[in-house]
């Protein structure tokens, strides 16, 4: 069989969504481990990819619940073309690089389900999305699940730190939860891996399913389920080093206890509602429970400030990627023309964007070499390079 | 439409599990401490490291540690039963972390 060039260029989108999916995901599981030094970056990025790429091919439950789910809305009388999707795919990516720049981790779902939102409602029309359907699956779970799981990290943390304390000045252990946190962010990792990787699968069913190449109602198929698992694990190795600081440091200063249990709640969550098949954005997950184990340590202060901002990411992910996608939709219902055009326009935005991140590269090899790093404990900003002594006074 | 019972199911599945792992593991090291094995793990080194211990400071807390389970006043029975205890701990909360990897395998379980 042979494919359609749009369809071609639907599945070369959804494999570069899925890297952007990975390597803006990174830091879910492994921002707190590199924060308290549990692991060396390249090495947690290193066990972060392996796990995705081995969590894509263990289930492919999330990708049939995608490809016959919310993306499908109005299958009945309206079907949704490659040329929808593919408009839905250049918002998401769009999106996620903008927050990636601006390190903030939004969730790659909600830009996903964004963008298709905005193309469908462009190219066949408001009435093909199903609003409550979108209330009950997307934004409700995306209000709620960060709350819960910080009340569990915030409850965790204490658990911790109740159980280990000893008289002042008496060695506590508590160094050992750092072994701990290799297993907690790699199950983090495993269940990203079962769920994100799902959701590009399923696009590329659904495509393929609209184009007539695959039967309707059938799963993936083994090269989709094989192209998903490497680009996601390839974006998940590249890392997105800008939002691993910010979920390490930007929100508040993480103790090794404190990552374990913000891990393991993590990591509870999001095995729990993918057991009861829940779609929660593992992003918002991971956020909450650092948030939520920043309150359960006495003594250490969340910055509220940064955490608002992340929360505005979220408020607006799902409008913006609409816009973006519904501009692509626009473009596209031009015709071949338009389709170039979105190209066009689409790879000189990606190349806008990467080239303005090279103004200030952040990379496993600068991580400290921040401006912000100042706000994390109050150090005196100092122009010059910090010194050894003043690393030691971050660690303290 | 919204389904509000499965929030709450979710919600406390992760609530007792997250509770349980994290408790268990806590009592192995309290435990570990109690027999006088105290766990010095420092932050791994790397450049532009987020914690970083030097290695003047790692020999000291090593040197507490030792100083701590020499002054430890359980008999070397009880020292050896906080310490398998504290084994046990390590091994039940990683049976549970397995029990989760089973879940999101459905291959598994069917």
């Amino acid at each position: 069989m042979d494919f359609s060039l749009i369809v071609v260029l639907v599945i070369a989108l959804a494999l570069i969504f899925d890297f952007t999916n990975g390597f803006h995901d990174t830091a879910n599981a492994m921002a707190t481990p590199i924060a308290t030094g549990a692991m060396k970056p390249k090495v947690a990025v290193g066990v972060a990819a392996v796990l995705n790429l081995v969590g894509a091919f263990l289930s492919t439950e999330v990708a049939k619940t995608v490809s016959g789910g919310i993306i499908k809305e109005g299958d009945g009388g309206i079907q949704i073309t490659p040329e929808m999707i593919f408009a839905g795919l250049i918002g998401a990516i769009v999106w996620n690089l903008i927050t990636w720049l601006r390190g903030l981790p939004s969730s790659s779902s909600h830009a996903l389900f964004g963008g298709l939102i905005g193309a469908t409602i462009i190219g066949v029309g408001s009435q093909a999305v199903a609003y409550d359907v979108v209330l009950a699956k997307v934004i409700l779970p995306a209000l709620i699940a960060p709350i819960t799981v910080g009340i569990v990290a915030f409850l965790a943390t204490r658990l911790a730190y109740a159980i280990t304390r000893r008289d002042a000045g008496k060695p506590d252990g508590r160094g050992g939860f750092r072994y701990a946190q290799i297993f907690s962010s790699s199950l983090v990792a495993l269940s990203h891996g079962t769920n994100d990787a799902q959701k590009t699968m399923g696009v590329i069913t659904l495509t393929l399913i609209a184009g007539g190449y695959q039967a309707v109602g059938s799963g993936p198929q083994f090269w989709v389920v094989a192209c998903c698992a490497f680009a996601i694990a390839i974006g998940t190795y590249t890392g997105g080093w800008r939002i691993i600081l910010t979920m390490g440091r930007g929100l508040t200063e993480i103790k090794p206890a404190q990552g374990f249990a913000a891990e393991t709640s993590t990591a509870a969550t999001i095995l729990a509602s993918s057991h009861l098949g829940f779609a929660l954005s593992t992003t918002q997950v991971a956020s909450g429970s650092v948030i939520g184990s920043g309150l359960g340590r006495r003594g250490s202060t969340v910055r509220w400030g940064m955490a608002g901002q992340i929360a505005l990411g979220w408020l607006l992910t799902l409008p913006a990627s609409a816009i973006m996608g519904a501009f692509a939709a626009g473009l596209a219902l031009l015709g071949p023309i338009g389709i170039l055009l979105d190209v066009v326009i689409g790879t000189v935005v990606v190349f806008v964007l990467f080239q303005w991140s090279k103004r200030d590269r952040v990379s496993h090899d600068n991580l400290h070499d921040i401006d912000d790093a100042g706000h994390v404990v109050k150090i005196k900003k100092t122009p010059r390079k910090p010194s050894r002594k003043d690393r030691q006074k971050v660690s303290l | 439409m919204i389904d509000w019972a499965a929030f709450l199911v979710v919600a406390v599945a992760a609530l007792v599990s997250s509770a349980v792992v994290v408790s268990l593991y806590s009592l192995g090291l309290r435990l570990l401490t109690t027999a006088g094995r105290i766990p010095t793990v420092e932050p791994a080194e790397f450049t532009g490291a987020l914690a970083v211990v030097t290695p003047a400071r790692a020999a000291k807390n090593a040197k507490k540690a030792r100083k701590a389970s020499k002054a430890n006043p359980l008999t070397a029975g009880q020292k050896r039963l906080a310490q398998y205890s504290g084994y046990l701990c390590f091994l039940l909360c990683g049976l549970i972390v397995l029990y989760g990897v089973y879940l999101i395998v459905p291959a598994l379980h069917r």
